[in-house]
């Protein structure tokens, strides 16, 4: 008993990069085997919603899509921003990308090209990018009054009225749907504040997960209508839009975010290990200092 | 002295009040400039100040090596990363593509063979189809970074349509295209950098919480429990967890809930055992390993998400109208002209 | 075989292997990465921020495009000459090709904004805040800046974020007992929660014990942040491994094997020759 004592006391206070190593270790060995850490994805009713208020707008519905991540947290929001788009581009919604953050453009196009020309869909024809602009909720504003005083020319320079997709289409009002791909400020919040609330326009949202806590209020009160949190909710939405795709004679390859939840889970697995571990470590070191006279 | 202190609050309290009252005034020419062009010099002006904030690092950087400050040496790649981006942005488009006029459909194939040398082609059959859509017109889907290049595919190509013509993007677009000069940068270089510097807080938060995450008082547990339910009950592996795992868990967790209330351990303890076995009878009686019978609650991933539909989201919903309170009371602040942040 | 892209997927590898450097401790490789991402990500910044809205937006209604065979007035053609004088000095004197200021204006927009010198004017007073006699210039497109935030965002938060949030807190009694549980829960737990913001009446009595509930609801929202915080950070890890792994391939030179080889012996010897100077705390 004495040994086990001293074994988690010794633990206590292991060097951090040995922690660092075995967090390493955890999601590096999921990803190199595959194989051996499969698991079952069930989806939440938050993406469920999602899904399902996808699933419901028509044929030839008008979707914002607004791109605001970069890079950091690409892997969190970048499959949802796939499967969104496979999801829409298989029922001929019209796609118009929009993006509040800089790194927004380019993982709108890197998205678009991934998925667009598997549908045969044509760039001005079915969807446009019509790039980032600076301002923050001030643009979600001026989109809501007229896309045409923010936006010109779209992301590759043409102008809005040679696009065929963009026709009858003047502001916020003309779209059936916004989809907010969102890691943090400006992001769904101000698409919440200044346009779904204000104009009555439905509206979901992918975020990161640090987020998903500041944007339940609006979820439980379905001003925005289902939540797609991080990776595990980007995992569960690819599962939804594969399974049901698959059933409408369309193939989806398995989404990056559902090839990655064993990695994750195993990482999370770590963690709840360690945190365990370093509270016995804390309770028995408080013990054995409480015994030793000084309290 | 009017114009350095009084003029920023008469600007600021009128484009407030203007802004504020904008949305109550149904009077067309008010209307169209709030929501439009008052809008538009916003974004003009954060623009500016982004500007602004890269030529205050440039010149923060330039200071430190013309100083000779510690770790001089590293602001020169500050300085040149800096430049790299201006000369991609401003000064070398990078991004010329070979556009193709009246293909012969004889030659798409070769067409094919000669573009799979420059890019992966992830679908042949696609590409063809793509191809023969529009052999009129046809601009190679590959951006080339330098004009030779272009130039040398072009020559490469030459013989299978009319005319073969190389072209840069127009300025502007050339920063979004991808494959442009911008573009790989932002991508082999700008991405790697800040995708790595946030990765590397995962290992510091399993760092950080295996060192101070600790049970001291009730508050401290809540905050644990909470954490680890939902951390294992977002994951596919919540589901895994057996039905008697989560029933133990709880029957322990209601023991340490009423443990202040029993000052007798004996009866304490016999609590929780005759818990303990009540809930392993009554999952044997019902069959709880078949997942219809499994009553709701014994389910993590039911746990969490009832935790973080309700607890978490009443929790959030104070945090955010306590938020909002500050944020109304600092701008009326603001529109008033008591507060000056400038 | 693309050269540039070859040199790119090993320079992506070099970087993130020098980012992930620092786990061992604070070294040469991170310093570098950090300092070429302070100037990278500003630059970038900046060009995408001047490409998307500047030149369309501000130029773009302050010179439109215009048929450059048509009959100008005189304002008209002072006013484009001006242009022409931006562009010269954009192009440092002609040398370079025309890129800010194409031929003949910028499309987009029909007809000259005058009203739009007065933003220009505000973001030269902007950029003048690094110029130390004029910075308080800077002061007047500050004040701009947030009266305009003032006035947008008060009337948002109080909507969506006051209005809308107070009304959601209220229990419908006409459902099942289940939801009209969850519905206090989320009630007592909203009011509790307010409570314990509210520092103006001492937390004692009947205060504080509505108060402590609400602590107990924060330390659950808290927990659940927490948890989201440790999903986020490890997915985004996650997406960084994925790289590395593709970035092993044949195709790209097994990049991430060699670089970490490269990398770990550099590091040994840099460690080993710092030793003896070590002074500064470690980990």
């Amino acid at each position: 008993m004495d040994i086990l004592k001293k074994i988690f006391i010794a633990l206590g206070s292991m060097d951090r990069r040995f922690i660092f190593l075995l967090v390493g270790f955890s999601v590096l060995l999921p990803k190199l085997y595959p194989d051996f850490f499969t698991l079952p994805i069930k989806a939440s009713s938050h993406s469920e919603r999602v899904f399902a208020e996808i699933d419901a707008l028509e044929n030839g519905a008008k979707v914002l899509v607004s791109f605001e991540y970069g890079p950091s947290t690409k892997p969190e929001i970048h499959p949802s921003a796939i499967a969104l788009l496979n999801h829409l581009f298989s029922k001929d919604i019209k796609v118009y990308a929009v993006a509040l953050w800089p790194d927004g453009n380019f993982m709108a196009t890197e998205a678009f090209s991934a998925v667009a020309e598997k549908y045969g869909k044509q760039y001005g024809k079915d969807y446009v990018n019509l790039g980032y602009k600076p301002g923050g909720e001030a643009v979600v504003k001026g989109l809501a009054s007229d896309i045409r005083t923010m936006y010109t020319v779209d992301l590759l320079g043409n102008e809005l009225d040679e696009i065929i997709v963009m026709e009858n289409v003047k502001n916020l009002l003309d779209f059936d749907f916004i989809f907010s791909l969102s890691a943090g400020y400006p992001g769904s919040k101000e698409w919440v504040q200044f346009a779904c609330d204000p104009l009555g326009i439905p509206m979901s949202t992918g975020c990161t997960s640090i987020q998903v806590t500041d944007i339940i209020p609006y979820v439980e009160n379905d001003q925005i209508k289902g939540i797609l949190s991080g990776m595990p909710g980007a995992a569960e939405y690819e599962q939804l839009v594969r399974n049901t795709l698959s059933l409408r004679g369309i193939d989806v390859n398995p989404g990056k975010a559902s090839i990655n939840m064993a990695a994750q889970s195993m990482a999370h697995i770590v963690i709840v290990m360690l945190i365990i571990l370093g509270n016995i470590t804390y309770y028995l070191t408080r013990k054995s200092t409480k015994k030793g006279g000084v309290k | 002295m009017f114009l350095k202190r009084q003029m920023p609050t008469i600007i600021a309290i009128s484009v407030g009040l203007f802004i504020l009252f904008g949305h109550f005034i149904n009077y067309e020419p008010i209307q169209h400039f709030v929501d439009n062009d008052a809008t538009q010099w916003f974004d003009i002006i954060a623009s500016f100040a982004i500007f602004l904030g890269a030529l205050n690092m440039l010149k923060l950087q330039v200071l430190k090596v013309a100083k000779k400050q510690k770790n001089w040496q590293y602001s020169i790649l500050a300085i040149l990363g800096f430049a790299f981006a201006i000369f991609a942005g401003f000064f070398f488009r990078g991004a010329n593509y070979v556009n193709l006029t009246e293909i012969d459909p004889d030659k798409v194939t070769q067409l094919i063979t000669h573009i799979s040398t420059i890019q992966d082609i992830k679908d042949p059959l696609l590409m063809k189809k793509s191809i023969n859509s529009s052999l009129a017109d046809y601009e190679i889907p590959k951006i080339f970074i330098s004009r030779s290049n272009a130039n040398h595919f072009a020559g490469l190509v030459s013989g299978l349509a009319t005319d073969v013509t190389v072209g840069s993007k127009p300025w502007g677009a050339h920063v979004q295209i991808e494959g442009s000069l911008f573009s790989w940068m932002f991508f082999k270089v700008f991405t790697p950098l800040s995708s790595t510097m946030f990765a590397l807080l995962a290992f510091f938060v399993a760092s950080a919480s295996y060192r101070a995450f600790r049970i001291r008082n009730f508050e401290a547990t809540l905050l644990l429990v909470a954490g680890i339910i939902l951390m294992i009950g977002r994951v596919p592996v919540g589901e895994l967890i057996p039905w008697w795992v989560v029933s133990t868990l709880i029957v322990f967790g209601f023991g340490a809930l009423i443990a202040p209330l029993i000052m007798d351990k004996k009866i304490l303890f016999g609590i929780i055992f005759c818990g303990f076995f009540a809930s392993i009878g009554l999952g044997i009686i019902f069959d709880w390993s078949l997942a219809v019978n499994t009553p709701e609650i014994l389910s993590i991933t039911n746990i969490s998400e009832w935790i973080f539909d309700y607890p978490t989201a009443a929790g959030s919903r104070a945090i955010m109208i306590g938020i909002a309170l500050g944020i109304i009371a600092t701008s009326f602040r603001i529109i008033l002209g008591i507060e000056k942040p400038f | 075989m693309d050269y540039m892209e070859i040199f790119g997927v090993w320079l992506s590898v070099f970087l993130t292997l020098s980012i992930f450097s620092y786990l061992y401790k604070d070294n040469p490789f991170y310093k570098a990465a950090e300092h070429l991402y302070i100037g990278v990500s500003a630059g970038y910044v900046a060009v995408i921020s001047f490409w998307q809205q500047i030149q369309p937006n501000l130029f773009g209604r302050l010179w439109p495009r215009i048929d450059g065979n048509a009959e100008m007035g005189i304002l008209k053609s002072i006013w484009y000459s001006i242009y022409e004088f931006l562009n010269w000095l954009s192009t440092l004197g002609g040398w370079l090709d025309r890129s800010i200021f194409p031929e003949n204006g910028i499309k987009g927009f029909d007809q000259i904004s005058f009203i739009y010198i007065i933003p220009f004017i505000l973001g030269i007073f902007m950029l003048l805040r690094l110029v130390p006699k004029l910075g308080w210039l800077a002061r007047w497109a500050i004040a701009y800046i947030v009266g305009m935030a003032a006035g947008l965002r008060f009337y948002g938060f109080l909507n969506s974020d006051i209005l809308m949030q107070v009304k959601a807190a209220t229990v419908d009694f006409s459902g099942d007992w289940w939801s009209i549980f969850n519905g206090l829960i989320l009630l007592v737990g909203t009011l509790s929660g307010l409570v314990y913001f509210f520092f103006s009446k001492e937390q004692s009595g009947i205060v504080g014990k509505v108060s402590k509930i609400g602590i107990y609801f924060l330390m659950i929202k808290f927990g659940a942040s927490f948890g989201f915080a440790v999903m986020g950070r490890i997915s985004l890890l996650i997406g960084r491994f994925d790289d590395l792994i593709i970035s092993n391939s044949a195709e790209n030179f097994h990049a991430t094997m060699w670089i970490t080889c490269i990398m770990i012996l550099l590091l040994a010897i840099w460690a080993f020759l710092e030793k003896p100077n070590n002074g500064d705390a470690v980990s």
